[in-house]
């Protein structure tokens, strides 16, 4: 296939912003286990005797969810997506770094996973930990470990938090891994002292904690509403904003900012129209009921602006364009948003798309700086070359 | 031009008990005070959004220097500094220098009291 038949039309515009040469980082991009027979090799001989008669019984979404596996058919049939070859492109380190890393000129990448962090909601602790560390060596062998474009956020299990610390202190220190993943499904929200441990290793390692959504309805997690069990994926997606808005309220209530305050947690794909509404109602509310929570010493809006990032996948679409202005001025989108493309999903972001949208003065910020931050990569590196 | 607006005799707001006095008709009034044998004035009025400040709850600030690590740990109030809570919204005000416990930028208006024999009296405007 042409190359650029994956950007037929913003190719050219991107070619113009690449002029910036900010050197963008991407911080949602999904490696997918093509099957999960890969992971074997990485597993205990107990449980690669388990698996093999009884399945990795990896929770996945109880819902149906987009067409060709929720992604770009464009690039997965051999004719621009007429006849779907049945691949799921995630599998494919070389599609990604052809057309993804070298077409759009990615300076990083947070890989965020295939399904395997979901292990953590899993009844069986044991297990979903070393389905964990099976992933995360796969991960860095066939991934991280062949471009140094790509770092990878790392599974963890929630659910026996000393065997998610001892993950975090086997790898944390490896240049390649730069965050850990959690799926938004859980328990209880992750604002709880349960998971306090985790975050203080995160916290040792400078490791940031990264929220995506996933195992909702699945395993041992709760709803995905606080109403129960919607019927439609469509229903799940807009169920995202209150999983986002429940974990953000438990970290800020439960202190986790005060306990591990150079600790940062980032929401991704976890939309961002919610924000302001949440900043806003958060500290009102926070006025009244300071008496409760009275380790908190500054505003919720604060706390927020100084330790939580926001995903700019999937970008917000309102009715007026000025909207969307106005939207990132009241969520402080110059420091709370992080460039995310999502690939390879049929609702990706392009980067030449999401640049355009961006005003100016914030794109830096949106598109490299606010990650590496995040991340704690590099600063201020700018793309050599011209386009 | 301030006048000077006669309250109460002290017996009358005994530690822990107040007084509610509106000495312009129609207007929010005042609160006033013992705390400790010691009288203080504040506006009924409540800066955040105009509630009647002054018949709010009376408490202590609750205050934590981190998060609780246990539920055995019990939330201390602190010695001393009695805040009003506006039965609106609930913001928080120390009773003796009208300071709001939410906003550093916010004050409730307060009043000089002074005490002459067993009459308290208040030091507030002309209208």
């Amino acid at each position: 296939m042409d190359p650029l038949a994956s950007q037929p039309v913003l190719a050219a515009s991107w070619r113009t912003y690449v002029a910036d040469r900010v050197a963008v980082v991407d911080c949602d991009v999904h490696q997918i286990v093509r099957d999960f027979d890969q992971l074997l090799p990485y597993l205990p001989r107990y449980y690669r005797e388990q698996v093999a008669d009884q399945g990795f019984l990896i929770p996945s979404s109880g819902y149906f969810s987009a067409p060709k596996r929720a992604s770009r058919t464009d690039l997965a049939g051999d004719d621009a997506g007429e006849n779907y070859d049945g691949r799921h492109i995630g599998w494919d380190f070389d599609l990604l770094v052809r057309e993804h890393l070298d077409a759009w000129k990615i300076d990083q990448v947070l890989l965020t996973g295939g399904s395997v962090y979901n292990a953590s909601i899993l009844p069986d602790a044991d297990y979903a930990a070393a389905l964990c560390r099976a992933f995360n060596d796969w991960t860095i062998e066939h991934w991280t470990a062949r471009d140094p474009r790509l770092k990878a956020a790392m599974a963890v299990s929630t659910g026996d938090p000393n065997l998610a610390v001892r993950e975090i202190d086997r790898i944390a220190a490896r240049s390649d891994v730069v965050a850990v993943l959690l799926p938004s499904g859980a328990r209880v929200p992750y604002g709880s002292r349960c998971y306090h441990s985790i975050y203080e290793a995160c916290q040792r390692h400078r490791l940031a904690v990264c929220i995506h959504p996933g195992a909702e309805a699945t395993g041992m997690a709760g709803s995905p509403t606080g109403v129960g069990y919607p019927t439609y994926y469509l229903e799940t997606r807009m169920a995202r904003s209150q999983m986002a808005m429940a974990h953000c309220a438990s970290l800020i209530c439960e202190g986790v900012f005060e306990r591990f305050p150079s600790l940062s947690f980032a929401f991704l794909e976890m939309d961002q129209f919610w924000v302001p509404g949440f900043l806003w109602k958060m500290d009102a509310d926070w006025k009244s009921l300071r008496q409760q929570t009275p380790w908190l010493k500054q505003l919720p809006s604060e706390t927020f602006r100084k330790h939580i990032r926001i995903g700019s996948q999937p970008m917000v679409e309102p009715e007026a364009p000025n909207q969307l202005e106005e939207l990132w001025g009241a969520m402080h989108a110059e420091e709370t948003l992080i460039y995310c493309s999502d690939w390879p999903h049929f609702d990706w972001d392009d980067p030449a798309m999401a640049y355009q949208r961006v005003p100016e003065k914030m794109r830096l910020s949106v598109f490299s700086d606010n990650a590496r931050i995040l991340l704690g990569l590099p600063m201020a590196e700018r793309l050599e070359t011209k386009c | 031009m301030l006048k000077r607006e006669v309250v109460a005799k002290t017996h009358e707001i005994p530690p822990g008990g107040r007084k509610l006095i509106t000495p312009w008709k129609g207007l929010a009034g005042i609160g006033i005070f013992n705390i400790d044998g010691q009288f203080y004035a504040l506006r009924n009025l409540c800066p955040h959004r105009l509630g009647p400040l002054c018949v709010g709850q009376v408490s202590r600030r609750v205050v934590a220097d981190e998060p609780l690590r246990d539920a055995h740990e019990a939330l201390p109030f602190e010695p001393e500094g009695e805040v009003i809570r506006c039965p609106w919204h609930l913001w928080e005000f120390d009773i003796r220098t009208g300071q709001c416990l939410v906003d550093p930028r916010v004050h409730v208006k307060t009043y000089p009291v002074q005490i002459e024999g067993d009459t308290i009296i208040v030091e507030c405007e002309q209208i």
